[in-house]
């Protein structure tokens, strides 16, 4: 944030009621430093009241503010524009995909919340839980009292750049996934029947583009592959209980 | 265009194959779903090719015949650097669909699809000098 | 016989919280929003869960409230908040001196507060400043503000109230002799007008209260009062940490998932709705913050923003407002009928002002029903989807 000004054209993706979809051009002197979500605030303030965006906390832990800049997806917030053009550039704004848009760059988000919920994702968790930050044996004893809100932000953006989430919509999508990983199918076995289906964790093709675009660490594709493992390990337990089951089911039978 | 087309459906499956902001697994995605169709098209054209052996050693021979212009040996060519990519992801893909290596996910697969390449570069001086 | 009907502008934290208690005491609610919840301040809150310790000495009316509504969304809706504490660090004898003040106010004001000495404090958060002098640990917390505002929404929508986002207030709807009966709206998602009658109209706008009640000809001294934000991508503490002194700028830091935000600054703004982030108060947070955690240095900056809170005041200018809430019902101030405001406060007291604007507003229709959300678990702010707006 400084004196630099840069000549951005914005592009922003228009859609109301039931008009066609049209794109709107912009044109704003920005500091480069800015974030994007800036821009789209400023359009809004300066140039055209009618814009339906979606924003709140302007800091990544609301997740409301995903868009798709140039084609990839972004959180808008912590995104500068330095980062995703030039002075003179273009930016084209558009709506996250696989979600019904409600307005303009505002989309519905209602059915990634709901399998969440789903799911059991849990919103808290004892740090010592969220591994990536640091491996479980650097934590100490005194950590587990900590509580934190989970990387997940539910921001919806891996579930607009899977290309299955694109062809399906039953399909439950990586963050709701990467959520079940995190809950654990040996704490909540209810979740098997959910994950370990058509539209659950095989549904997954590894395209690895939920990871590339996560603002927040969750890194879902690593989540989906552990998830499958630890389906294919409730499936091998289940194998012996039946199994034990039957023996029994025998010898009752012949006694 | 409506705001409707922004919601998932069948008809998106053309997506798949558009590289436009993609990373580097997702572009092996599409090419995946491409080598597979191209080796699925080129299995039943063999077995066809085959078919000819059960009209005698003439009509066989013929097509053999046919087989050595360079346009022929350029579409073995593509069924061959199709068989490498396809395998060496897929063999990316199985391991990590077990849960193993995902970690170091990105060198599996910088490693393979290395092989891969240098495999196709391989088959093709040894196609197009022989 | 139908239920009174009740039309709240503003889908902040005040309109959310009023929606959930004016729905529980057998009202129709509809609140209308111009963005999607929290679109205003609220989103862009510090996140801080108060525990009224940087009130307890100047401003103890606020640090009671604090305190009281801290324990109470601790329970209600766990779901949302760190619920880690927080530390007062003292650098300097002006913070020590300040130090005697601040546990006299705090045991006026019931906040349980337990003196550390520095190597205890280290230990418990070693990036701290480690010239740190003394440190007392309060029961502070950090909270998600969209989270926070979905579960109170959420829980009003599963009992009758309706949500309209992307639906401006145009102007109010009056009778004949200045009266509110309802609000003329647009709904932006579709460029369509539409007027909406209520018995009531709930101007829950917090920093812009004074211009929806300045459509009725009404009056409400908010000050708009702007302050900067600063998101650093590490989570260097696991409480929140505010200096141990009168309250000034850059004091206070509150990690939230992976991060540490530093704020704030206290300044005036002529335009409410774009308020552009300040080069020079960014430095000020950075370098305010390298004082309590030196480690900021080597941390990357996430993010930067302002938000613009609802002061309420005279002549008063900042910091030196009381930051406690008030509830304007514009028949005893202007003579308006069929209006109240709600501005101020903070959201920590989200559930009191709703609490008193619903005794307001219930007193004013005759619904005898009284209070119950002190008690009353939220649903789980995701649920706020199963039902359409």
């Amino acid at each position: 944030m400084s004196n630099i000004r840069w000549k951005v054209t914005f592009q922003i993706y228009r859609a109301k009621g039931d008009g066609p979809v049209h794109f709107d051009t912009f044109f704003l002197d920005v500091d480069p430093d800015e974030y994007v979500l800036d821009g789209v605030e400023r359009l809004w303030a300066f140039h055209d009241r009618s814009l339906c965006y979606r924003h709140a906390c302007h800091h990544s832990t609301c997740g409301a503010c995903g868009m798709r800049v140039n084609g990839v997806e972004k959180l808008t917030c912590i995104t500068p524009i330095r980062e995703v053009t030039t002075d003179g550039g273009t930016l084209r704004i558009e709506p996250l995909r696989n979600f019904p848009v409600v307005s303009d760059l505002a989309v519905d988000m209602g059915s990634l919340y709901l399998r969440m919920d789903q799911v059991h994702a849990k919103s808290v968790l004892p740090v010592t839980e969220a591994e990536i930050e640091k491996s479980p044996r650097d934590w100490s004893a005194e950590d587990q009292q900590y509580i934190r809100l989970s990387d997940c932000i539910e921001c919806g953006l891996c579930i607009s750049a899977c290309p299955i989430s694109a062809t399906d919509a039953d399909y439950l999508g990586p963050a709701v996934l990467a959520g079940a990983q995190q809950t654990g199918l040996s704490k909540d076995p209810a979740l098997v029947e959910i994950v370990d289906s058509e539209d659950g964790v095989w549904r997954c093709h590894s395209a690895y583009e939920c990871t590339a675009v996560c603002p927040s660490f969750v890194d879902p594709a690593r989540r989906i592959m552990n998830l499958r493992r630890q389906v294919l390990g409730q499936r091998w337990q289940g194998l012996f209980n039946r199994k034990g089951a039957q023996n029994l089911a025998v010898e009752e039978v012949t006694r | 265009m409506n705001k409707v087309d922004n919601e998932p459906s069948r008809s998106k499956w053309i997506e798949w194959f558009n590289p436009q902001g993609r990373n580097l697994e997702g572009i092996t995605f599409s090419l995946n779903r491409i080598t597979g169709l191209g080796l699925t098209l080129y299995l039943f054209l063999h077995l066809i090719v085959l078919g000819t052996l059960a009209r005698g050693a003439n009509a066989y021979d013929n097509f053999i015949k046919l087989v050595h212009n360079p346009f022929f040996i350029f579409g073995e060519f593509l069924v061959v650097a199709a068989g490498l990519i396809h395998g060496f992801n897929g063999i990316r893909i199985v391991i990590t669909s077990l849960g193993i290596g995902v970690p170091t996910e990105k060198r599996l697969l910088v490693v393979l699809m290395a092989i891969a390449l240098i495999g196709t570069l391989i088959f093709a001086v040894r196609m197009f000098t022989a | 016989m139908s239920k009174p009907s009740v039309v709240i502008i503003g889908a902040g934290f005040t309109g959310v919280a009023t929606a959930h208690d004016l729905a529980l005491r057998g009202c129709d609610v509809t609140v209308v929003e111009r963005g999607d919840i929290t679109n205003g301040t609220s989103g862009r809150t510090h996140g801080l869960l108060h525990s009224g310790g940087r009130y307890a000495v100047k401003d103890q009316e606020s640090a009671i409230e604090c305190i009281d509504e801290n324990m109470i969304l601790r329970k209600i809706v766990p779901s949302v908040i760190e619920p880690n504490g927080g530390l007062f660090i003292a650098l300097n004898e002006s913070d020590l001196a300040y130090g005697e003040d601040f546990i006299e106010g705090c045991e006026a004001c019931h906040i349980p507060i337990e003196q550390l000495t520095p190597k205890k404090t280290l230990e418990i958060e070693p990036n701290l400043n480690p010239n740190l002098l003394l440190a007392f640990l309060i029961p502070d917390g950090t909270f998600d503000p969209l989270r926070l505002a979905l579960s109170f929404a959420a829980t009003a929508k599963a009992n009758g109230a309706r949500f309209r986002t992307f639906t401006e207030v145009k102007s109010l709807l009056l009778d004949g002799t200045g009266n509110v009966t309802g609000v003329r709206i647009e709904n932006r998602a579709e460029g369509k007008p539409e007027e909406l009658s209520a018995d009531m109209v709930v101007n829950a706008t917090g920093a812009w209260a004074g211009e929806i009640a300045a459509m009725a000809g009404g009056n409400v001294p908010v000050k708009p009062t702007p302050g900067v934000m600063v998101a650093f991508d590490q989570r260097l503490v696991q409480r929140a940490i505010n200096r141990l002194n009168v309250p000034g700028d850059g004091d206070i830091i509150v990690p939230q998932r992976r991060m540490a935000v530093v704020g704030t600054t206290s300044f005036d703004v002529e335009d409410l709705d774009y308020v552009p982030v300040v080069d020079e108060q960014v430095q000020q947070m950075y370098e305010r913050g390298c004082e309590l955690v030196p480690k900021i240095a080597q941390t990357k900056m996430r993010g930067a923003f302002m938000a613009t809170r609802p002061l309420i005041g005279g002549g008063d200018t900042g910091r030196s407002i009381a930051r406690t809430f008030k509830c304007y019902d514009h028949k005893e101030t202007q003579g308006i009928e069929g209006l109240v405001t709600i501005t101020g406060g903070k959201a920590t007291t989200l559930r009191a002002m709703a609490e008193k604007t619903a005794d307001v507003v219930c007193a004013k229709l005759g619904i005898p029903a009284l209070c119950i959300t002190k008690d009353y678990p939220l649903l789980s702010y995701r649920q706020y989807y199963a039902l359409p707006n």
